[in-house]
């Protein structure tokens, strides 16, 4: 599994990623015709792309809700879709709008994870002295109990967009440089980046060129659960009281739905941006699998 | 086939569960059943809030208040219509300016056989003064000297000054310790009081009889109760339930896992419980009120015409209407709640919600709107996180600030930092509430001087200060009168302190339950001492 | 590599991270925006006992000075005192272990006893409908908002089917027998709530490691030497995939231990240690928050170095180095 002593074994899509030993990496349009037979993998893309479109294209979709309403915690209807909330707001604009606040922690923070962990990753594979400590860093980091140390930051800060952004960015990098470190390596050993190394003193170049395509892959796999994971972290947060109390999010309409004793008597005011996460995380996991399952047909058969 | 890590694994566990296992508690007994009520029933409360400590002196959460006030008595009660009642005072006032007295009733006794006499009760004050415990009674006897137990059941308490509100306050809010419990422990202000030292001491109607953290605590009838019809508490236990989650409370009430929950329900929660078989709600009036205050050391809001604006800028029928549910009634923008009737001013008037009206007010003050309609003028409003109401009508007052062109920037804190914030003077608007206001002379005193503890607007006016002073020294309740009503309206006039609402409280309990007797304020709602001395079961 | 040294090895890491999470938590409530001192005193307390406080700890003094002073407390046991408790936090600390260590020891043992047939029956027709239909069950499970499914199960097992209590760990004045009848009763809805959590990803887990070992080069030489297809399954591949499995179990607790629990405990009143998280953030009881923190690290930790050496005591290969 990892470089170092037995540690908490990697996410199961996201060791999927690592190709095979002996498998070769496929064209991508053979990736993209295989992907496109799987069913899963296509209605989960589809799902994803719906859920991002909603979140860009919001101000069309639905009035931005602020102010109030007169009928509170009424049921779905025909003026309310998805029913309105305690101060009378339409559920259904909290769901779209706050699918751009959602979705917006979730990729910056595992943009930022993402970044900062594949950057640690490929320099400690290139470069052996960094690798040790970056490596040690990683393990002791991924041994402990994550969200604890979310609300212990994110209490001390104060809830704010940038806070939580931060907060799961601080700890999603760990696991994201682990996968990519164990597949930086491997690339890093073989014989032609050897001979790029003779061909140029620039890490940089040679990074750039050959480690980074090769780690791509997993990179954009990373992407989609990291993104995922991030919105049931701020999700959680949000209801402990710790998201921002000044945009629309999914966390938000649970938190307000929890202040108001509503979650249980008003079930519209939950269930909707529950859905809405669960539908995220579920297409986000699905498409990662469908398409490691793509890219490497022979991994998971028998 | 077990294979051997999982019964590595599986031992490892049973060992660690079995080392450090939670112990089942002793043997106990149940209830019996006559006649049509469960006699020496339990009834189980249900709160959000955990215990903190267990010294009634240095009060600190609600659960704290309610449990310390079914084991500690107070002197004084206060009725439905504001005014204050006996409780373990049978008379009380004053024989001259500086000298009150109160008299107790005889014959009472301790959980543990001593007699409670009026030298606890001094004792009490003369403590509290000398070791200055963090809680209320402490500020309430900022003008007391000393207090005497000239008998078994009289304490003369000398003042240092001429004040009428301090025998009131004192006893209402002040609860009364065994002196043979609280002195050894030297000062007051840290005595534990955790019952380490063989269980607890209480006057009735209960004593606690058993702690268990976070979860529950269970108090037993203390069967010699004289203030209770009938004598003896009716429930042989009582036990407070802890729920962090009020959607939990709400359920477990339904399911009957509970028989009462103590918090006051969210606004948007009463009309269904209302309607809900097996639950009955009780309207509990309230005693405080929900306001904002403007800080008028910054130089805008010095301006009396900029707080006019910023007054009318607010929609407070909207607020009332759908944060609060029509639970909450209108001050009239004056400190004094309907609820005290023999105070309150019916002449005072709330403040019009009209935002071209605050924009005309902004121009004549000088400041000029931009494109936009929108002035120069941005506030920093602090409000604490913890309160879901203050934290729903935050959002209405910005956006009805911004009708007028007015920004407000909302800045929503957990709770200590909220008061840190509001101690410091670190905000522009504040918004809070206070739950008891039970005195219009003390609360002003407290609220509209100089230096007071909860002057938030930093208002300094002479001519209100003269009001109040003298409102304090004036014993004559009919004379006081007009001074206050001059006061609140002064208050309203110049925007010194914008009274919101005063919010009725519900609180649900299962219909098989009866006898509560409701007192204002969430703090006695139902759960004073006599109302749950007094509540039945039916079979 | 002996036994011995790998034990002592793994000791020292587990060692080592324990360090790694108290001086994190140490530079963290000393270094982010505030006043340091609401680390360990609040503003409540009279100045007095405020000032003996800051004094233990040496909050006056430079940083390596107070991280000395630090762990020396910690290593006296004493975490502190709680702000809104006003007792030690360790015995604040002790009397939630209990619950958290009750409730997350159920949920494994359900979601082991649940996770591995399932597993198996995924990977022995991988590719199939079955293991299709479990693969997107178990993707399922992770996906879920963990209070909206505590409240949903609350309302429909706890509310209208009124098979189980709502809230508390136990039901009060119950004695002897029916005190360990209402326990069991009370922990049902929250460790199902955990184990819908947990069971996807241990399942999924067991089935990818599964359907790897079915082509190890063993297990074909099984086959080669004729023994029947179910035997090989259950016997040798099954063998190799618990070595992973028992260490996903300790995983599980890892990660789960605390996202889950936090918020299951919060939502059914569960007086363990995620509850009590809960309320130290509600009124920034940063000792007990620390405290609370500092006690899951090291359970953590703990269950892992278990773990890893029964991992080690089983795989011979291990042994020699990886």
């Amino acid at each position: 599994m990892t470089m170092t002593e037995p540690t908490p074994p990697v996410d199961p899509v996201l060791q999927a990623a690592l190709p095979a030993a002996s498998a070769v990496d496929s064209p991508a349009r053979n990736t993209w015709r295989r992907f496109l037979r799987e069913p899963l993998g296509v209605a989960a893309l589809v799902v994803l792309v719906s859920l991002v479109f909603v979140a860009v294209a919001a101000p069309l979709l639905a009035d931005y809700p602020t102010g109030y309403g007169n009928a509170v915690l009424s049921p779905p209807s025909g003026a309310n879709w998805f029913g309105t909330d305690s101060l009378g707001l339409d559920v259904y604009s909290e769901v779209v709008w706050g699918a751009r606040q959602s979705l917006l922690v979730a990729a910056a923070a595992s943009v930022i994870a993402i970044v900062f962990g594949t950057l640690l990753a490929v320099l400690g594979a290139y470069f052996r002295r960094l690798d040790a400590v970056i490596s040690v860093v990683v393990d002791l980091t991924l041994s402990l109990p994550v969200l604890p140390l979310m609300i212990l930051v994110a209490a001390l800060i104060g809830p704010s967009t940038i806070t939580i952004i931060l907060v799961i960015a601080a700890f999603s990098w760990p696991e994201v440089t682990r996968v990519v470190r164990s597949q930086a390596l491997a690339v890093v050993r073989l014989p032609y980046v050897d001979a790029a190394r003779l061909m140029t003193s620039s890490p940089a170049w040679i990074i750039r060129r050959h480690v980074i395509p090769a780690v791509m892959p997993l990179i954009l796999v990373s992407v989609v659960l990291t993104s995922s994971r991030a919105v049931l972290s701020a999700a959680g947060l949000a209801f402990l009281g710790l998201g921002d109390p000044n945009t629309w999010s999914w966390g938000r309409i649970l938190y307000e739905a929890q202040q108001a004793g509503a979650m249980s008597t008003a079930w519209w005011l939950p269930m909707f941006p529950s859905l809405a996460i669960f539908l995220l995380v579920l297409a986000s996991t699905l498409l990662s699998t469908a398409y490691n399952d793509a890219r490497n047909p022979r991994r998971n058969k028998s | 086939m077990i294979s051997r890590p999982r019964l590595i694994t599986a031992a490892v566990a049973v060992a660690l569960l079995a080392a450090c296992a939670p112990e089942a508690p002793g043997t106990g007994s149940g209830g019996s059943t006559s006649g049509n009520q469960v006699s020496d029933a339990t009834l189980t409360i249900a709160t959000t809030t955990d215990v903190v400590n267990y010294n009634p002196l240095v009060g600190n959460s609600r659960s704290d208040y309610w449990i310390t006030n079914l084991m500690y008595p107070h002197l004084l009660s206060i009725g439905p219509d504001g005014n204050k009642q006996p409780e373990l005072a049978t008379k009380w006032g004053y024989d001259n300016p500086t000298s009150g007295y109160y008299e107790i009733k005889s014959g009472l006794k301790w959980s543990d056989g001593k007699p409670l006499t009026a030298k606890d009760v001094a004792f009490t004050l003369n403590a509290t003064k000398r070791d200055k415990p963090a809680g209320t009674l402490t500020g309430q006897l900022t003008n007391m000297a000393s207090a005497t137990a000239v008998s078994d059941t009289r304490v003369e308490v000398k003042l240092s000054a001429p004040d009428s509100t301090v025998i009131p306050e004192v006893g209402f809010w002040g609860n009364i310790v065994p002196q043979h419990v609280f002195e050894p422990a030297g000062s007051v202000a840290k005595f534990a009081n955790d019952g380490s030292n063989g269980g607890w001491v209480s006057a009735g109607p209960y004593v606690l009889s058993d702690v268990q953290r976070g979860q529950s605590y269970t108090m037993t009838r203390v069967d010699n109760y004289p203030l209770v019809e009938g004598g003896k508490p009716k429930a042989a236990k009582i036990v407070y339930r802890v729920f962090p989650d009020v959607n939990t409370e709400i359920l477990s009430l339904k399911n009957g896992d509970v028989d009462v929950i103590a918090n006051s329900l969210p606004p948007a929660q009463v009309k269904g419980l209302q309607g809900t078989d097996g639950i009955k709600v009780a309207e509990v009036p309230g005693l405080g009120y929900a306001h904002m205050t403007y800080n008028m050391t910054k130089p805008d809001l010095a301006k009396k015409e900029v707080r006019q604006a910023l007054a009318q800028a607010v929609d407070y029928d909207a607020i009332r209407k759908v944060v609060l549910q029509d639970q909450g009634v209108s001050t009239g923008s004056s400190p004094i709640m309907p609820v005290l009737k023999d105070f309150y001013d019916d002449s005072i008037k709330e403040y019009s919600y009209d935002p071209a009206g605050s924009k005309k007010l902004l121009q004549q003050a000088g400041y000029t709107a931009d494109g936009n309609g929108n002035f120069p003028l941005t506030f920093r409003m602090i409000y604490s996180l913890q309160d879901p109401v203050t934290t729903q009508w935050a959002t209405l007052v910005k956006d009805g600030a911004a009708k007028a062109g007015i920004t407000i920037e909302l800045q929503g804190l957990e709770r200590n930092t909220y008061l840190a914030k509001t101690n410091a003077g670190d905000f522009d608007i504040y918004a809070g509430n206070f739950a008891i206001m039970d005195d219009p002379a003390t609360n002003m005193a407290l609220t509209y001087l100089p230096k007071g503890a909860i002057n938030y607007s930093y208002v300094d006016d002479s001519a209100l200060n003269d009001l109040i002073t003298r409102a304090r020294v004036t014993f004559d309740r009919d004379k006081q009168r007009p001074i206050l009503q001059k006061a609140a309206k002064m208050v309203r006039d110049n925007v010194y302190d914008n009274i919101m609402y005063t919010q009725n409280l519900y609180v649900a309990y299962r219909s098989d339950w009866s006898g509560f007797s409701v007192k204002p304020s969430e703090l006695l709602s139902i759960v004073n001492p006599i109302s749950v001395a007094s509540a039945t079961k039916s079979k | 590599m002996s036994l011995l040294s790998f034990v002592l090895k793994r000791i020292g890491r587990g060692l080592l991270t324990i360090w790694f999470a108290v001086t994190v938590t140490f530079l963290m409530l000393r270094l982010l925006p505030g006043d340091p001192a609401i680390a360990i005193a609040s503003t409540n307390m009279t100045p007095a006992i405020r000032a003996e406080l800051l004094r233990t700890y040496g909050l006056d003094q430079p940083l390596p000075v107070q991280y000395v002073k630090y762990l020396g407390q910690l290593l006296q046991g004493n975490l502190g005192i709680s702000f809104s408790q006003n007792i030690p936090v360790t015995d604040s600390l002790m009397e939630m272990l209990p619950w958290t260590l009750l409730l997350v020891g159920a949920s494994l043992v359900v979601t082991v006893l649940l996770g591995i047939p399932l597993g198996v029956a995924a990977a022995a027709r991988a590719g199939g409908v079955l293991d299709r239909l479990v693969q997107v069950v178990a993707v399922t499970g992770q996906s879920l908002f963990v209070p909206s499914v505590g409240i949903l199960l609350l309302y429909v097992f706890g509310l209208q089917l009124g098979w189980f209590p709502i809230g508390g760990a136990y039901t009060d004045g119950t004695y002897g027998g029916a005190w360990y009848v209402s326990v069991i009763s009370h922990l049902v809805l929250p460790s199902l709530s955990l184990v819908l959590v947990q069971l996807g990803s241990y399942v999924l887990t067991v089935r990818s490691t599964l359907i790897e070992a079915l082509g190890e080069d063993y297990v074909t030489l099984a086959h080669a030497n004729g023994l029947p297809g179910r035997r090989v399954l259950w016997k040798h591949a099954l063998r190799n995939a618990l070595l992973p499995t028992t260490t996903l179990i300790g995983l599980q607790i890892c990660l789960y231990l605390v996202g889950g629990v936090i918020l299951i405990e919060t939502v059914y009143a569960y007086p363990g240690i995620g509850r009590g998280i809960y309320d130290a953030v509600i009124r920034l009881d940063f000792p007990l928050l620390q405290g609370a923190f500092l006690l899951l690290a090291a359970v953590v930790v703990v269950v892992n170095m278990i773990t890893d050496v029964v991992y080690g005591l089983l795989d011979p290969r291990v042994k020699v180095g990886s």
